[in-house]
């Protein structure tokens, strides 16, 4: 499904963030992408996700080579993508329901198809009875819900998630891990980064960096936890 | 506010453009209706009156030939100052006899070939164009249309700058969410459009409110000229732009607002993209 190959990826006057990446993620796998801050686990997800582009190498996505992708053919790519990032994103001057149906706006999804929709991804998200709410009234795990459903409500194939329990704590952050396993059980790909590799209950693979390099011994390494 | 500042900034030179329409068409109209006067010689006789007459007949340049004899003429001017010969001690008529022309050509090298073949008459001795100072009115619009146009393209360009601030302002309020947009798969289409739209509506307000206050200035202007009537003698009526004018200013606003918005805010996303 991705494929890196000899990746590399240098900001201007910085060193290489990212060095001779090397990896293969197939259809429906979980993966946590760990290391420590400054590592180049947020580089590497947006490279995944079509955000940025490598420096060197190339990014195989469903036989698409992302690096060679026209910037007009990038937004298109991405909305392949359901992405969830640790600041969760949310538009504060928007409800639930408004916050969660623009993916599907972008998509130019009927009205009454996106209101179906909308109501599917919060209700699996445990947040129906809130689509009516400000998002700001709601606490730190409902927000990362939110953005969740807010990813799931286009019915992406890849759900890629930057740090999504980073700001929370324990209980929370089970609870969001439990709803990505549940993605996951059902087919869809999921790209999780953390510090830590969190105690799955379900079979993972592991990308370990330090300082822009895969550490795993063999680069990588799938998992049974 | 904006719709205000839109309004008033297109009304100043379409407020200009409306009265040199009005002055052009006077003029128009004084010079399909422009005369030749022909001053005979005091001591004319009757027999060389009837050969101009008959030569004027025959020109294919003229349209309509009034003869006036110096004592008609006398009489009239006397009637018209109310005055008798003794009141300005005058005791002989001043005036000479004339033939007033209407030419039906507005060529001025036809006109310039007549009144030098009336001038070889005899008995002809004076010969006024009375369109003349059409030519330099025509003149003088002209120079106002150029200094207009000028004035209009100065307002154009402020106005540009003031609607591309605000939309650049809107872009900067909307930070987030164009970022949000920009990360989940919008196009850049897909987010110009709600500032495109926001320029459109801009000009649309801005070119009502234009057409509305140099609609109102015609029916004040018209409302005191009519009361003035009997003073100015003549009714002075300031005549409205046509629709398609109309319809011109309100679309030219509407352009104006599109292009400001569009360059606006792809210039300010622009930026805003690099700080993903």
């Amino acid at each position: 499904m991705i494929k890196f190959d000899k990746v590399f990826k240098k900001y201007p006057n910085e060193m290489d963030v990212l060095q001779d990446i090397n990896l293969e993620i197939s259809s429906g796998e979980l993966v946590f992408v760990t290391g420590p801050s400054g590592a180049g686990k947020s580089t590497l997800l947006k490279l995944m996700s079509a955000v940025e582009k490598p420096t060197n190498g190339s990014i195989i996505f469903e036989n698409t080579n992302l690096s060679e992708l026209r910037n007009k053919d990038m937004p298109f790519l991405r909305r392949k993508f359901g992405m969830i990032f640790q600041d969760h994103k949310l538009l504060y001057d928007r409800n639930c329901f408004e916050n969660v149906v623009l993916p599907l706006e972008i998509n130019d999804i009927s009205p009454t198809d996106s209101a179906r929709r909308v109501r599917a991804a919060l209700n699996k998200v445990g947040l129906l009875s809130k689509e009516k709410v400000n998002p700001i009234t709601l606490s730190g795990g409902e927000q990362q819900r939110l953005a969740i459903a807010r990813a799931i409500v286009s019915r992406p194939s890849i759900l890629i998630a930057d740090e999504p329990t980073g700001n929370l704590d324990k209980g929370y952050a089970d609870e969001i891990m439990n709803i990505f396993y549940s993605f996951q059980q059902v087919g869809v790909t999921v790209i999780v980064s953390c510090h830590e590799l969190p105690q799955s209950p379900i079979k993972f693979k592991q990308i370990h960096l330090i300082k822009g390099q895969i550490s795993n011994s063999d680069k990588y390494v799938p998992l049974l936890s | 506010m904006m719709f205000v500042i839109i309004g008033i900034t297109l009304c100043l030179p379409s407020a200009g453009y409306l009265i040199v329409e009005n002055v052009r068409q006077i003029s128009t109209k004084i010079q399909h209706e422009a005369e030749i006067s022909i001053f005979l010689k005091k001591d004319i006789s009757q027999d060389q009156i009837d050969f101009i007459d008959l030569a004027l007949k025959n020109s294919s340049e003229i349209k309509k030939i009034h003869y006036e004899p110096k004592l008609i003429a006398w009489e009239k001017l006397q009637s018209k100052l109310k005055l008798s010969t003794l009141d300005i001690g005058i005791s002989e008529n001043p005036l000479p006899d004339g033939f007033f022309i209407t030419l039906n050509t507005l060529s001025n090298v036809k006109i310039k070939k007549l009144t030098e073949d009336l001038k070889l008459i005899s008995g002809v001795d004076n010969i006024v164009i009375d369109g003349s100072w059409i030519k330099k009115l025509r003149a003088i619009i002209y120079m106002v249309k150029i200094g207009l146009f000028s004035l209009g393209t100065l307002l154009v360009i402020v106005l540009i700058v003031i609607i591309g601030n605000t939309i650049r302002l809107q872009t900067l309020t909307y930070q987030n969410e164009i970022l949000v947009s920009k990360l989940i798969g919008a196009t850049n289409s897909f987010i110009h459009r709600p500032f495109i739209y926001t320029g459109l509506i801009y000009g649309l307000g801005g070119g009502i409110i234009t057409v509305g206050t140099l609609k109102s200035i015609v029916f004040a202007f018209n409302n005191v000229a009519e009361k003035y009537e009997y003073i100015l003698g003549n009714s002075i009526t300031l005549v409205g732009l046509s629709a398609v004018d109309y319809l011109i200013i309100v679309l030219l606003a509407m352009t104006i607002g599109l292009f400001s918005s569009f360059f606006a805010a792809r210039q300010s996303i622009k930026k805003l993209e690099k700080s993903y």
